[in-house]
């Protein structure tokens, strides 16, 4: 028979995921409508790093900042640009401490963006798939991002698909707002890579 | 230290939750496999409204049977087994549940992704259609319903034009709503859907 703290320990746990993946769907609203502070507000104060695709690594909140704010949310969105990111099929583990977890997720994207540059260019209606690795940290009783990984699968223009065309729009680090490191594993389709999850297998154990 | 009380309020608020993800889900599932009786029973007998897309406001739960059975599911007329490659795949993605502090109130932010066939210009035609939901749930003898369900299109094209090229096909207002839709703006609008919660770190 359980005790009450064994209980508590136990619902406390259920409820971290629960939150947890409140976080990372309310990011992905975030994201879609290019609100980049409010993403900035989700990471952790000490956050060690965000890397989507072959942008590089920026390092610790002020790197979180710089990518955010100033890569992606350097401009206004152009009239007619569309960003939806659909974030599914979350996998979520808390650490035995119950202070830090990670999440491996799926997204499935719908875009309209010009492809030259993050800025420049003809809009083109896009389809993109990557899956995100996360970690996340608890401070004062709630759940922040504490690294953001992203690795691109396919972005390609909707009149093609992946097959044809798997890569569009990415063109390696910005040079004017440019990262700490370069990308640590950018292998999109059609390179067999797979991005490995975080957690081991749930019967064997390996 | 936490009592057996306060243990057994946490553990129906997280019973809540799965509920009412549950049945967001199931009204997705019930709106594919086309059984719009069912989907008017998850609505509370005192709903306030459905607003879907451009058909306009639906209120109370006459007006929600009205917009699902009469409108959407064409009411009692028999499906006509020729017809049997209409289709309507609704994926619900994204829930952000927040129950009320009552308890018997809630409010969900969700995302729906499409793929749908019918009828446009006597043609059948296939579609990839994009939305968000911004819905309220109400606990009744112990069960979770829909108060409002509210949908905002994003774009409705079609498989072969897509959304940057053609946003917005087929939409046409029903016949009988008790008023127009109240936040139609779809792509490239740049409409935001207001969401139903504060940011949770910052909490503006």
């Amino acid at each position: 028979m359980a005790t009450l703290e064994e209980l508590q320990a136990r619902i406390t746990r259920l409820e971290d995921i629960k939150q947890i993946e409140k976080l990372q769907r309310i990011y992905g609203y975030y994201l879609d409508y290019f609100e980049f502070q409010k993403v900035v507000d989700l990471f952790s104060d000490n956050a060690e790093s965000v890397e989507i695709a072959d942008y590089g690594v920026y390092k610790g909140k002020q790197g979180v900042k710089r990518f955010y704010l100033e890569l992606l949310g350097g401009k206004p969105p152009r009239i007619g640009e569309l960003s939806i990111g659909m974030i599914m099929q979350g996998v979520v583990d808390v650490d035995p401490n119950g202070k830090t977890a990670k999440g491996r997720w799926y997204c499935m994207m719908i875009e309209a963006k010009p492809t030259i540059s993050l800025h420049e260019g003809e809009l083109r209606q896009l389809w993109g798939n990557g899956i995100y690795e996360n970690e996340y940290v608890k401070e004062e009783g709630k759940w922040l991002f504490k690294k953001v990984f992203f690795f691109l699968n396919f972005r390609t223009p909707y009149e093609d698909g992946w097959l044809k065309v798997p890569v569009v729009g990415q063109h390696g680090p910005s040079k004017e707002v440019p990262p700490d490191e370069p990308s640590t594993y950018y292998h999109p389709y059609p390179s067999g890579f797979h991005l490995q999850p975080h957690y081991k297998h749930p019967i064997t154990g390996k | 230290m936490m009592n057996l009380q306060d243990l057994e309020k946490q553990v129906i608020r997280m019973e809540d939750i799965q509920e009412i993800e549950n049945l967001q889900r199931r009204y997705g599932y019930y709106f594919d496999t086309r059984n719009f009786q069912a989907v008017v029973d998850l609505f509370s007998d005192s709903a306030d409204f459905a607003d879907l897309e451009s058909f306009g406001l639906f209120r109370g739960k006459e007006g929600i049977r009205r917009l699902y059975w009469d409108d959407i599911g064409r009411g009692s007329r028999p499906r006509d087994p020729s017809e049997s490659w209409i289709s309507t795949v609704v994926i619900q993605i994204g829930g952000v549940v927040n129950l009320d502090p009552s308890g018997v109130a809630a409010k969900g932010r969700w995302q729906t992704w499409l793929a749908e066939t019918f009828l446009y210009g006597g043609v059948p035609r296939q579609y990839w259609v994009h939305g968000y939901y911004e819905n309220e749930y109400v606990k009744e003898r112990g069960k979770w319903f829909f108060k409002k369900l509210f949908w905002n299109v994003t774009f409705f094209t079609m498989f072969e034009t897509g959304w940057l090229t053609q946003p917005l096909v087929g939409l046409l207002p029903m016949a009988n709503p008790d008023g127009p839709p109240t936040a139609f703006y779809p792509y490239p609008s740049g409409y935001k859907f207001p969401y139903h919660y504060n940011h949770p770190i910052t909490g503006e």
